[in-house]
Formats: structure tokens, sequence, C-alpha cells
């Protein structure tokens, strides 16, 4: 770049200088606002909220809480009804995610290495069945459930969580395998190793972050699905999220704090645990079909 | 040692083929079958699956054999007038959203890509924060947050003056719905502003264009197929939301996943919300259409196809 400058001439240049100088002040404020515009905007309203689970009451139009208490925190420890809708979203979350990833995860490598009549086809169909608005679905569904004997149970509402999984389990995975280059995968089979071996000791370690991504995510659509939930699942299956809707409505807002609060602590640890990855792209490569 | 290519071709492709079954046999039984019912349904066949549905509801248009298909429901829903104006507040709130979300998504990409700085990292890592947030909460917050009561209107209150009150109306469906897709269209687009060469940017630069120039000219080409991706999610994922709405927004009007809702749980009318989640899906298949022609064309570029 330095060689580029001093051959463009001193006139040019000084010119150059100047303007950088006064658009960098004005950048300096334009980035200053943005910062804080988006910061107001993304985090404000957790702040907000947040400050609520420890208050005592909130008077408008005071900028702080009357006072500070723990005993919301109490009060939502202590109802049995809450627990236990913490203990089923954890559960329908983890058998969720395991069945997704034993449906999904042969499919995306197939996806990736095999050359099969519609691959194309099939994966676009996988998306375009997520366009349909999920309640038309279940209003159709609510039948089909009737009829398999599925309203009200365990299964039912791990299929209706599956649904939203399929999607991110199939494609974000299916990019992993597909970046992991063939020649690593021969070279191994040169040095003899079966088909199986190099799935386990080379293509599966270096698709790992992708996969990885793909659960998380998959965990979170579980643990995130209200709507589904409480048409199928209600009222034996009421998970944390089902619960916020009634909680809003029945309970002083300093419960549903809380309740956010600790819903929000799972997924901000899992997330935390792929953020490079997620962050790295391995998302963003998993929505551009191959 | 491996085998040939006509020896394998076959066998590889079937293998291919049943490796890949199982989740196409899950969305055919759980998703395709029931849209399948649904449309059935919303053509007037209130029988086979949609028997026990239709047990129970009202005001259903029905046809009497099966090669026969009605579109009762549907002109009953388009005469009607609320549903017309839910209908284009939908359509207008997704666009919106869609607008919103996709400029700062290219604000915040241009930064980190112009720009290797902590402020660009922060932001980046700020517009992925409702990520790690369910949105049942985010819808919570926002609403919170916009309210009678909320923050905004405390901070003005402060400062001497009164803000709207944005808590139940549109304006925070646009807001919460923003909130909860920025972090992925964010994540396409800095990925796809990313990819574009260091070596392509500093040779515009060295041709004397300013920067708008060059990111109009050599970065928004090499970028768009992301965008179009992050547009498309987000257009139908607004489409057919029902959380951030149900919670944030008023009364009238509601967006169409509100609508359904209630069509098929308070007024028992369930062939009428099969018919808005038809309607639903047409605009977003318009939509989806774009996707598939943008990876299409990206795929063809590159010679994938």
């Amino acid at each position: 770049m330095a060689t580029v400058a001093s051959r463009a001439g001193a006139p040019r240049a000084r010119g150059r200088a100047l303007s950088t100088v006064s658009s960098r002040t004005s950048g300096r404020v334009l980035t200053t606002a943005l910062v804080l515009v988006l910061g107001v905007f993304i985090l404000g309203p957790l702040l907000w909220l947040g400050v609520r689970a420890f208050a005592t009451g909130w008077t408008y139009p005071s900028l702080g809480p009357d006072g500070w208490t723990m005993h919301w925190w109490q009060a939502v420890f202590d109802d049995p009804n809450l627990v236990s809708s913490a203990v089923l979203s954890f559960k329908l979350a983890f058998v969720t995610m395991a069945v997704s990833a034993l449906v999904c995860l042969p499919a995306a490598y197939a996806f990736a290495r095999f050359d099969f009549p519609g691959r194309r086809f099939f994966l676009i169909g996988l998306f375009a069945t997520n366009a349909f608005p999920k309640m038309g679905l279940f209003v159709a569904l609510a039948s089909l459930f009737y009829t398999l004997g599925l309203m009200s149970t365990f299964i039912g509402v791990v299929i209706i969580h599956l649904m939203g999984t399929v999607v991110f389990m199939t494609w974000i995975p299916a990019a992993a395998f597909a970046a992991v280059p063939r020649a690593y995968e021969e070279a191994a089979r040169d040095a003899g190793a079966g088909r199986f071996t190099v799935l386990r000791t080379v293509t599966l370690p270096l698709a790992l972050p992708g996969i990885l991504v793909a659960l998380i995510m998959s965990f979170l659509a579980s643990f995130d699905e209200a709507q589904g939930t409480y048409l199928v699942g209600s009222p034996d299956y009421v998970t944390m999220p089902t619960q916020m809707y009634s909680l809003v409505l029945n309970y002083p807002p300093q419960v549903a704090a809380v309740f956010s609060i600790l819903l929000s602590i799972p997924s901000a640890l899992l997330l935390l645990l792929v953020r490079k990855h997620v962050m790295g792209g391995q998302l963003a490569e998993g929505f551009q079909i191959r | 040692m491996r085998p040939t290519p006509t020896q394998s071709t076959l066998k590889h492709r079937l293998g291919g083929l049943a490796l890949a079954s199982p989740p196409l046999l899950l969305v055919t039984i759980f998703v395709g079958f029931p849209i399948v019912v649904a449309v059935a349904y919303s053509l007037g066949h209130t029988g086979g699956p949609n028997a026990t549905v239709s047990l129970i509801a009202k005001d259903q248009v029905t046809v009497d054999a099966w090669w026969k298909q009605s579109p009762g429901a549907y002109g009953v829903l388009l005469r009607d007038e609320r549903f017309r104006r839910d209908l284009l507040v939908t359509v207008l709130v997704s666009l919106a959203t869609t607008a919103i979300v996709l400029v700062l998504a290219w604000v915040i990409a241009l930064y980190v890509r112009l720009t290797d700085t902590w402020v660009s990292r922060l932001l980046s890592a700020l517009a992925v924060i409702p990520m790690f947030i369910p949105v049942v909460i985010a819808s919570w917050v926002i609403l919170t947050f916009y309210a009678s009561d909320g923050f905004v209107r405390t901070v003005a209150d402060q400062l001497g003056f009164t803000a709207p009150v944005w808590g139940y109306t549109t304006t925070a469906v646009v807001i919460g719905l923003v909130w909860t897709q920025l972090p992925f269209a964010t994540l396409m687009v800095v990925s796809g502003v990313q990819g574009v060469p260091d070596a392509l940017i500093e040779a515009g630069r060295d041709a004397g264009g300013s920067i708008p120039r060059v990111v109009w000219s050599v970065v928004a080409p090499m970028a768009l197929v992301p965008t179009v991706i992050a547009g498309t999610f987000t257009a139908i994922g607004t489409l057919g939301s029902f959380t951030v709405p149900y919670f944030t927004g008023p009364n009238a009007p509601k967006m169409l996943g509100v609508d359904m809702n209630d069509y098929f749980q308070s007024y028992n009318l369930p062939q009428s919300s099969v018919v808005m989640a038809v309607v639903v899906f047409v605009v977003a298949s318009g939509f989806g259409a774009v996707y598939v022609w943008a990876n299409y064309r990206s795929s063809a570029s590159t010679g994938r196809v």
C-alpha cells in the first residue's frame, strides 16, 4: 500500500490524508452512535427484565426498582409446577436432540458424499416443508395424532419437537461433511483403513464442529418450542416455554422475570460452548445448498 | 481397494438414498402428509383424516365427493375485510422486518470486513446475542421494555418529554421480530462479506474506487447469495410467526400466525385457520422461490450443477 501512495504523488496524498482525518472523527462519532443504539436495542430489554427478578416492586417513572429482594427466586423454586416443567423441558430437549441426530446425521452424510437421484430436490424439500405455517400443520396433525393415539403422549410431543430440528440437523452437518477434503479420506483408505474406520477417525472428527452446532441448535429448538407442545401435550406435558404463556398472565412480573432468566441459562451456556463455530460460519455454511 | 465407477454407481446411489431416507420419511409422514390433508380440508374435504377435526367445527364449506373441490372457504375469508387487513399487515410486517434486518446485518458485516477492531467484534457479538434467548422470553422482554411503564417511556419521562407507548402495537411486533431474526441474518451476511478476498477489495481501491463504490460493485455482488438466503429465511420466518406477535401485538390488526391460532382454538373455525395457513404458504413459496433461484445461480456460476 505504501508504494501505491508514494506513486500517487504528493498533492493527492496530502488531500487524502486531510480527508481521512475529518472522516475519521465523523466516523468515530457514527461508530459510537451505532454501538450505543445497537447495545440499547439488544441488551436494554434483557437488563430491564433482569433487574425485575430482584425487585420488590417498580413504580413508574422511576429508573430503578423500589427495593431489592431474593423472594421471587424462592417463590419459583418452591412451586412444584414450575420445577417439574423445567425437568420436563430438559428431558424433552435431550430426547429430541438424540433422536434427531440418529435420524438425520446418516442422511447428512449421504447428502454430502453420495450422488443419488433427487438429492437436491430432497434437500430443498426439507426446507420447503418449513415454509408451511406451523399452526396450519397442527390443525391437520391433530387428526393424525388422535388416530395414532399420540395426543397427550411423550412421543407425540417429541415428534412435534423433531419437526423443528430436521432442517438444522440435516443441512448443517451435511455442509460440514462436504467440507472434509476427500483427499484425506482417500489417503486413509489407501493406507488400508476400512470405510467405517475412515468415517470414525477422519471424517467425523473433522466434521465435528458442524455437528456440534447442529446438536445444540436442535436442543435449543426443542427447548424453545411452545405452541405445538401446548396443543399436543397439555395438560399432561407442560414445558417451561408453555408455562411462560400462563406465567405472564397469572403471576407477578417478577416471577416471570426469574423464570425467564432460568429459561435462558441453558441456551446461553450451550451457545457459548459453540460460539466460535457459529460465528466462524458453520451455521452460515449449512444454509447454502450445494 | 476402491471399486470401479461402473461397479459402484447403482449400489452407491441406492445406498445414499437409503441413508438419506429416514428424515425424508419423517418429514413426509408428519409434515408432508398433514400439508396435503390441510390443503384438502381447505378445499372442502371434511372426511377421512379430517373427520376428527371437522366433527365439532363450525361453519365449514364441504364437498360431497372426493373429486370435487370447493374454493368456498377461501371465498368467505377473502371477502372478510378483517382477514384482508390482517393479510396485508402480515405481509407488510414481514417485508419491513426483512428490510430492517438486512440493512442492520449489512452495516455490521461491512464494519467487520473493513475494520478489524474491537468495535467490529463488539457489533457482531451484540447482533448474535438474541440467538441465546428463547423466543418466548424475547417477546416478553421486548414488551416490558416498550410498555407504558417500560424503559423507553421512563427515560423519556426523566428527560422531560413523553414517548409513545409501543407495547401492544404493530411497531412492537416489528421491533420484536427484528430482535429475534437479527442473529441469523447477521451470521449469513457477515460470512458472505468475509468471503470476499482482500485482493479484490484492494484492487478496487487502487483503481481509485471510494469505499462505497467498492462495496457496491465488488462486495455486494459477491455477497448477494447469502443476503438472499438471509432475506428469505427472515421473510418466511416472520410470515408465519406466532410467539412475537402474540405477546407484543395489538388485538387488531393481528398477524395471521395469531389469527390461525385464534380461529382454531378460540372461535372453533379450524377450516378458516387452515385456509390462512395455505395462503401464508403460497406467499412464503414466493419468497422460497427466490431462495432456490439464488442457490441455483451460485451453484451454476461455480460449476457445481
